[in-house]
C-alpha cells in the first residue's frame, strides 16, 4: 500500500477459543486507511465487524485474542505490543465510540468528571484546566449549555446528547482515527440524523480518520468514502462507496441490498426473501367459538383511548401527599386521546420514534393494556373487559412481538408454545393438537419435526417464524405486529415480512404493523399513522403521507431517514 | 433430534467445574451415609443400654468395652463418636431439608401469589416480608424455638419461620421480573387462563434464583440448628444432632480433649461447605449478567 | 429531599409500632411467665398477688398499651431476674456489644472489599482462588465452631490470647471502653476476629461478584478504550458502581453482626447484650427480650434509615425527580 496510509491491516485474524471449539470472529482481514479517510465496515450480525474494530485498538476480552496478521498505525506494529504500550495510543491516536451511550457512561459520575478521567490518562492536568477543556470539548460536539453539561451526570441528558459526550470523550486529544461501533443504532432516526451529519463535519474539520461500523448501508452510504462488506469474518468486497453501493460486484453485497425494502415496489415480494413453497396454513373447518360479533358495526376501532402509567406509590406515600409533606407523584400520559379505524382486510402502519407512544397503543389494541380512558372495539364488541383486574375477552386478535427471543417461554417446547392456547380454547382437541401444530411449523416454512425443540435451538429469524405460528394458530382476524423485524439482520427480515405478506394474503387478516423502520411500513401498508408525543399526527393513504407528508413533524421524520444512492442499472 | 432441554444444558454447564461436581458428589454421599447410618454405625447411639460410662471420652483408636474399635474416639457418655456422627448427620440433614421444604413451599407461594395479585395485597403481604428481615434470622429462631420449647417440630417450626421470608422476597422478585416479560405478555394476550399462566409459565421461569437460595437455605439451616442447639435451646441431649455433639464437647476442649468437639464439627462443615460450592456453582450459572 | 426525609422518619414511626406491638404480643401470648416468677409451692394467694402486681390478669391489648404508654417514658418495666430496669440493664450491657460489633463490621468491610475487587478482577489467578476458598469457609463455617478453633488455637495451644472476658477498660464519655487499653484489646481480638470472619466472606463475595459483572461492562470498555489506565478504571469506575450494593449489605449485615454476637458473647463470655439475651431467653425474663427486640428493630431501621441517606450520595440516579 502506499505511504501515506494511516492505517493497514493485513491478515488479521481474531479467534475466540470457547469449549464449543474455536470461532474465527475475524479471519484474514485486511484494508489500509489514509489520513483523513472515513471508510465504512458492514455486515449482518456475527460478520465480525465490531471484532475487527476492538482488534485493532486491542481490547478483545478473553477468550478471544489477535491470532495473526498486523496491524500498522502510521507504520508502527500494534499486533505485539504490550497493554501499557497500547494504552499510551488509546484515546489518544486511536478512541473508539460504542454503540449505547446508557451503557458506556458511568452513571455515577458526572460528564466533567469522565471528561477529566479521560484527560488525566494522558497528561497531568490540573482541576481548572480539566473542566476549561471539558466545557471546550462539549463545545465541540454542539451540545447548548456546555458550561452546565459538565456538572449533569449521564441519566440527565438525552440518548443524542450522551452520545455527543462520548464523542467528546473520543475526540480530547485530537486522535488521528477514531473507530465508531454501530454508534447510532440505539438512537432515533431523527437523532441519527444530526450525529452523522455532525461527525461529518467534525471529522473533515479536524483531518480525522474514521472507520464507521454499521449494520445499515444506508447510514454507511451517507458518511463514508470508502466501503468494505464483511461475511463470516472475510472481507468480501471493498472499494469506492458509490461503487460497491450502485455497481455491487459480489452476489453477498447485492444480495444485501435487494432485500431492503426500499429497493422493491411497495407491495411485492422482496427479491432475496426467499418465499420457501411453504405448506398452506391450516385452517379449522369447526365453527368458532365466539360469536362474530355486529357484522355492520366498524370492523376494528380505537375510541378515544388514553394511558396514563402512575409511579407506584405506598399507603403512607399517598397520605403524605394528602397532608402536603409529598409532592403529588408523577404520572407520564403516554397515549393521549387517540382515535384510529381499520376496516376489515387493511394492513395499517403505525410509524413513530422511541417514546411516542406506538407500543402502548399497540399493546392497548392487543389486549394487553387496558385503556385509561377510551374502549377499543372489534366488531362492535370489546377487546378487553373493564374492572379492577381487566381481562382480554377475545381470541379474534393477536400479537406478534418485537423480540422473539423474549416473547417465547424458554422454557417451553415449542410445539407446546403454539398449541397451548389452540388447547386452552378448545380450537382443538388432544387427537387433533401433533398434526395441528405440524402443520402451522410447515406454513411457516419450518421442518414440522422441530415441535420438540426449546426456542434456544432456533435462529433469531427461525424463532420469529414460530411466534408468528402461535399467533395465527388460535386462528385470528386481526394481528397486531410490534416491530416484528426491528431485532433481525436485513436478510432475515425480507423473508419473515415476505411470509407475513403471504400469510395475510392466503387468510384475509387485517394487519396493524408497528415499526420505526419508515421502509418497512411502506412496502407492507396500504395505510399508515404517524405517533408523536402521545398522539397521531397524521394519518392517510401510506404513499399519499410519503409523497406529500403535510404534518411538520412527518416532514422532518422522514428527512432524516437516510437514503441509498440508486442502483445502477 | 437431539434432545436439548434447558436442564440438560444446565447440567452439562455444571458438570464442567470440577470443584462443584465433587462438592456435589460429596453431599450425595453424606446424604447416602446418612440414610444408610443404621447399617453402617457400628453402635446405636440411641441405645442408653449400650453405653458405658467407662468408655467416656477415650480418644481416637481406643479399643471400648463393646470390643470394637472406636476410631473417632467416644463422646462424655461414651457414645462411639463414628456412630454419633452418622446419626447427628441425619438429624441436622432431616431439620435444614425438612425446614428448608416448608419455607420453600409457604414463602414461594406467598412469593409469586403476592406478585401475581398486585396492587394492595401485593404491598401488604411484601411489607409484612420485608418487616420480618429486618429481624436477623438467626435472632428469630432463637426466640422462637425458645419460646416453642425443645423438640425436632418445635426446632423446625422456627427454623422455618425464620426462612420463608428470604424465599418470599426472591420468589417475588422473580416473579415480578418474569411478569413483565414479552412471553407473559403474549400468554395473557392469547388470552390463557391466569392460573395456567402462573404455573406453567411463570413457576418454572423462576425456579433458577429459587433454586440457589434454596441450596443457600438448607446450608443456612443446617447451620442454624447447630447453632442453636450449641446454645442450648436446639434438640435435646438424647438425640444429639451435630451442633449438639458439638456443644457437648466445648466444656472438654479445655483440657485437650478435643476430638468431641472437632470431629463433628468437621463432619458440619464438609456438609455445608459442600452444599454452599454447589449452589455457587448454580448461582454463577444463572447469572446472566455474567453472561456474554 | 426534605419531603423524602419527613416520609421516611413516618414510615419509620409506623415500622417502629407495629414491631412492638408484634414483639409484645410474640414474646407474651406464648408460655405463663408465672412460672418464672414464683415457684411452684408457694400459695395461691401469692400467686395471684403477682399476678395482678405485674398487670397478667388484664386482657393482653390492654398490657400492651399499658406497656406502649411506659415504653414512650423510656420505662421497659423491671427484669424478673435482675430486678432492676430493664433500659439501665441494657444500657451497661451495650457499649460492650457495641465495640465489639463495630471493629467486626469495620474490619471486615477495611480486608473483604479490597480481597473481593481482586478476587473479581482476577478470577483465574491462584490468589482470587485462594481468597475465594477461604471467603466460602467462612460462609459456611458456622460461627460458634470458628470460636471454638480460635480459642483451641490461640488460647490453648499457643496461649499467647485471653480465651475471653473483656479484660482492662478504660472510661470515655463516662462508658468503660475496652478498646482504649492494650490488655482489653487483646482480649477483644479473638471474638471480633470470629463476629467478623462470616461478614468478611460476605464483603469478600459480593464485592467479587460486583467487580466481575462490571469489569464486563461497557463503561469499563470504553474507559480502556481512552486509555484510562487498569488502576483508575478499578478506583475510579469500579469501586463506585460497586459501592451502591456494598453500602446496603454493610447497614444490613450491622444488624445482623448485633445478633451474632449472641453466639460470640456465649463462647468468649463477652459481657454485653448478647449473653444477657441467652441469659433471658432461658430464664424467659420477658421484659428483657422484649426491649432488647425492640432495640434490633430499631438500629435496623436506624440503619435502613442511614443507608438510604448514602444512596442518595452514592447514585445520581436517584437525586432527580425526587423531593
Amino acid at each position: 500500500m502506499t505511504d501515506a496510509a494511516l492505517l493497514e491491516v493485513t491478515d488479521l485474524s481474531t479467534h475466540f477459543f470457547t469449549r464449543a471449539g474455536v470461532v474465527k470472529a475475524v479471519d484474514g482481514v485486511s484494508f489500509s486507511l489514509r489520513r483523513g479517510e472515513v471508510m465504512g465496515l458492514v455486515g449482518e450480525s456475527g460478520s465480525g465487524k465490531s471484532v475487527t474494530g476492538f482488534s485493532i485498538i486491542g481490547l478483545i476480552d478473553p477468550p478471544g485474542r489477535v491470532a495473526g496478521g498486523s496491524v500498522k498505525l502510521e507504520g508502527r506494529e500494534l499486533t505485539g505490543l504490550l497493554q501499557d504500550e497500547l494504552r499510551a495510543l488509546r484515546g489518544k491516536t486511536v478512541s473508539m465510540v460504542f454503540q449505547d451511550p446508557l451503557m458506556t457512561l458511568n452513571p455515577v459520575l458526572t460528564i466533567g468528571e469522565q471528561i477529566r478521567l479521560a484527560l488525566e490518562a494522558h497528561r497531568k492536568i490540573t482541576a481548572t484546566e480539566a473542566r476549561r477543556r471539558a466545557i471546550e470539548g462539549l463545545a465541540q460536539v454542539r451540545i447548548p449549555d456546555p458550561e452546565a453539561t459538565v456538572d449533569f451526570y449521564p441519566h440527565q441528558l438525552s440518548g443524542g446528547m450522551r452520545q455527543r459526550v462520548a464523542i467528546a470523550i473520543a475526540l480530547l486529544h485530537g486522535p488521528k482515527l477514531i473507530i465508531c461501533d454501530e454508534p447510532t443504532t440505539a438512537l432515533d432516526v431523527s437523532i441519527q440524523a444530526e450525529i452523522l451529519a455532525e461527525m461529518k463535519e467534525l471529522v473533515a474539520e479536524l483531518g480525522t480518520a474514521l472507520i464507521w461500523i454499521s449494520h445499515d448501508l444506508a447510514t454507511v452510504a451517507s458518511i463514508a468514502q470508502h466501503v468494505a462488506v464483511m461475511r463470516l469474518g472475510k472481507i468480501v468486497e471493498e472499494g469506492p462507496m458509490l461503487d460497491v453501493l450502485t455497481r455491487p460486484q459480489h452476489p453477498y453485497t447485492r444480495a444485501l441490498l435487494d432485500a431492503l425494502p426500499s429497493r422493491t415496489e411497495p407491495g411485492t415480494y422482496l427479491l432475496r426473501g426467499e418465499v420457501p413453497d411453504a405448506a398452506p396454513p391450516p385452517r379449522l373447518t369447526a365453527a368458532k367459538a365466539e360469536p362474530a360479533g355486529d357484522e355492520a358495526a366498524p370492523y376494528f376501532v380505537l375510541d378515544d383511548v388514553s394511558k396514563r402509567f402512575e409511579t407506584r406509590t405506598g399507603s403512607l406515600r399517598a397520605l403524605a401527599e394528602k397532608l402536603g409533606l409529598a409532592k403529588p407523584a408523577v404520572s407520564v400520559l403516554a397515549v393521549d386521546s387517540v382515535s384510529l379505524t381499520v376496516p376489515r382486510g387493511e394492513a395499517l402502519g403505525l410509524v413513530g420514534e422511541s417514546g411516542s407512544g406506538k407500543s402502548t397503543l399497540g399493546r392497548m389494541a392487543a389486549g394487553i393494556y387496558a385503556p385509561s380512558a377510551g374502549t377499543v372495539r372489534l366488531s362492535g364488541q370489546p377487546v378487553m373487559s373493564t374492572g379492577e383486574t381487566p381481562r382480554k375477552l377475545t381470541t379474534r386478535v393477536q400479537t406478534i412481538f418485537q423480540d422473539p427471543f423474549a416473547s417465547l417461554d424458554p422454557r417451553m417446547r415449542i410445539g407446546d408454545s403454539i398449541s397451548e392456547g389452540p388447547r386452552a380454547h378448545g380450537l382443538v382437541d388432544r387427537a387433533q393438537t401433533d398434526a395441528y401444530v405440524r402443520d402451522w411449523l410447515g406454513a411457516v416454512g419450518l421442518d414440522p419435526a422441530v415441535a420438540g425443540r426449546y426456542p434456544h435451538q432456533f435462529s433469531g429469524g427461525q424463532r420469529q417464524r414460530v411466534a408468528i405460528a402461535r399467533a395465527l394458530a388460535m386462528q385470528p382476524d386481526l394481528v397486531i405486529c410490534d416491530e416484528p423485524v426491528a431485532s433481525l439482520d436485513v436478510s432475515i427480515q425480507a423473508q419473515i415480512l415476505n411470509l407475513l405478506m403471504r400469510l395475510r394474503s392466503e387468510l384475509g387478516l387485517t394487519l396493524i404493523f408497528i415499526s420505526h423502520d419508515l421502509s418497512v411500513v411502506r412496502h407492507l401498508c396500504e395505510r399508515v399513522a404517524v405517533m408523536y408525543r402521545g398522539r397521531i399526527v397524521e394519518e392517510g393513504p401510506a404513499a399519499e403521507v410519503y409523497d406529500r407528508p403535510r404534518h411538520d413533524y412527518t416532514k422532518r421524520l422522514l428527512a432524516a431517514v437516510p437514503v441509498l444512492p440508486a442502483a445502477a442499472s | 433430534m437431539r434432545k436439548d432441554s434447558p436442564a440438560r444444558r444446565f447440567w452439562a454447564e455444571f458438570r464442567e467445574s470440577r470443584i462443584a461436581v465433587a462438592a456435589l458428589a460429596l453431599v450425595v454421599a453424606l446424604v447416602g451415609v446418612a440414610l444408610l447410618a443404621p447399617l453402617i454405625a457400628p453402635q446405636d447411639p440411641y441405645d442408653l443400654a449400650k453405653l458405658a460410662l467407662m468408655d467416656a471420652r477415650r480418644p481416637p483408636g481406643f479399643v471400648g468395652s463393646g470390643g470394637y474399635v472406636h476410631w473417632l474416639g467416644t463422646d462424655a457418655q461414651g457414645r462411639d463418636l463414628f456412630s454419633a456422627i452418622l446419626y447427628g448427620l441425619r438429624i441436622s440433614l432431616q431439620m435444614g431439608l425438612v425446614a428448608g421444604a416448608i419455607a420453600f413451599v409457604v414463602g414461594v407461594g406467598l412469593g409469586i401469589s403476592a406478585a401475581y395479585l398486585g396492587g394492595r395485597r401485593e404491598a401488604f403481604i411484601m411489607r409484612v416480608i420485608d418487616l420480618q428481615l429486618a429481624f436477623p434470622a438467626i435472632l428469630l429462631a432463637l426466640v422462637i424455638s425458645a419460646l416453642l420449647g425443645q423438640g425436632k417440630a418445635q426446632l423446625i417450626a422456627a427454623l422455618a419461620a425464620a426462612q420463608y421470608a428470604y424465599f418470599a422476597r426472591t420468589a417475588h422478585g422473580a416473579a415480578s421480573a418474569e411478569r413483565g416479560k414479552d412471553y407473559v405478555e403474549a400468554a395473557l394476550s392469547t388470552p390463557l387462563p391466569a392460573r395456567q399462566v402462573v404455573w406453567r409459565h411463570i413457576l418454572p421461569n423462576c425456579l433458577p434464583p429459587l433454586i440457589v437460595v434454596a441450596t443457600v437455605q438448607v446450608a443456612n439451616a443446617i447451620a442454624l440448628e447447630a447453632t442453636l442447639s450449641f446454645l442450648g435451646v436446639g434438640l435435646p441431649v438424647t438425640e444429639p444432632s451435630l451442633g449438639a455433639l458439638i456443644a457437648n464437647g466445648f466444656q472438654y476442649m479445655l483440657s485437650g480433649r478435643y476430638w468431641i468437639s472437632i470431629y463433628p464439627g468437621l463432619a458440619l462443615i464438609l456438609l455445608i461447605v459442600a452444599i454452599n460450592l454447589v449452589g455457587d456453582q448454580i448461582r454463577d450459572q444463572v447469572n446472566p449478567r455474567l453472561k456474554r | 429531599m426534605l419531603t423524602h426525609v419527613l416520609e421516611r422518619i413516618l414510615q419509620a414511626l409506623a415500622v417502629m409500632l407495629v414491631m412492638s406491638a408484634l414483639v409484645f404480643i410474640g414474646v407474651y401470648a406464648i408460655g405463663n411467665p408465672i412460672d418464672v416468677l414464683i415457684g411452684p409451692d408457694v400459695s395461691q394467694d401469692i400467686r395471684l398477688e403477682t399476678i395482678a402486681r405485674y398487670g397478667l390478669d388484664k386482657p393482653l391489648w390492654e398490657q400492651y398499651f399499658t406497656f406502649l404508654g411506659r415504653v414512650l417514658h423510656g420505662d421497659f418495666g423491671r427484669s424478673f431476674v435482675f430486678g432492676m430496669p430493664v433500659l439501665e440493664l441494657i444500657l451497661s450491657r451495650l457499649p460492650a456489644t457495641l465495640e465489639l460489633t463495630i471493629a467486626a463490621v469495620v474490619g471486615a468491610a477495611l480486608i473483604g472489599v479490597p480481597a473481593g475487587i481482586y478476587a473479581g478482577y482476577r478470577p483465574d489467578s491462584a490468589l482470587a482462588k485462594t481468597i475465594m476458598a477461604i471467603s466460602i469457609l467462612g460462609f459456611s463455617v458456622p460461627t460458634f465452631w470458628i470460636g471454638l478453633v480460635l480459642i483451641m488455637t490461640f488460647a490453648v495451644e499457643l496461649q499467647i490470647l485471653p480465651a475471653g472476658g473483656r479484660g482492662d477498660t478504660a472510661a470515655l464519655l463516662g462508658v468503660e471502653w475496652s478498646f482504649l487499653t492494650a490488655n482489653g484489646l487483646s482480649h477483644m481480638l479473638l471474638p471480633a476476629a470470629n463476629l467478623a470472619f462470616f461478614k468478611l466472606a460476605l464483603m469478600t463475595r459480593l464485592a467479587r461478584a460486583g467487580t466481575r459483572e462490571v469489569m464486563l461492562s461497557d463503561t469499563v470498555k470504553f474507559a480502556r478504550a481512552a486509555g484510562l489506565s487498569e488502576w483508575t478504571v478499578l478506583r475510579r469506575h469500579v469501586l463506585r458502581l460497586i459501592s451502591i450494593p456494598l453500602v446496603t449489605v454493610f447497614g444490613l449485615e450491622f444488624a445482623s453482626t448485633l445478633a451474632f454476637a449472641v453466639v460470640t458473647e456465649t463462647i468468649f463470655s463477652w459481657p454485653g447484650i448478647g449473653k444477657l439475651i441467652i441469659d433471658s431467653i432461658q430464664s424467659l425474663d420477658r421484659p428483657v427480650m422484649v426491649a432488647y427486640l425492640m432495640l434490633v428493630a430499631f438500629v435496623f431501621i436506624m440503619i435502613n434509615f442511614l443507608v438510604d441517606l448514602a444512596y442518595f450520595a452514592l447514585d445520581p440516579r436517584l437525586r432527580k425527580g425526587r423531593g
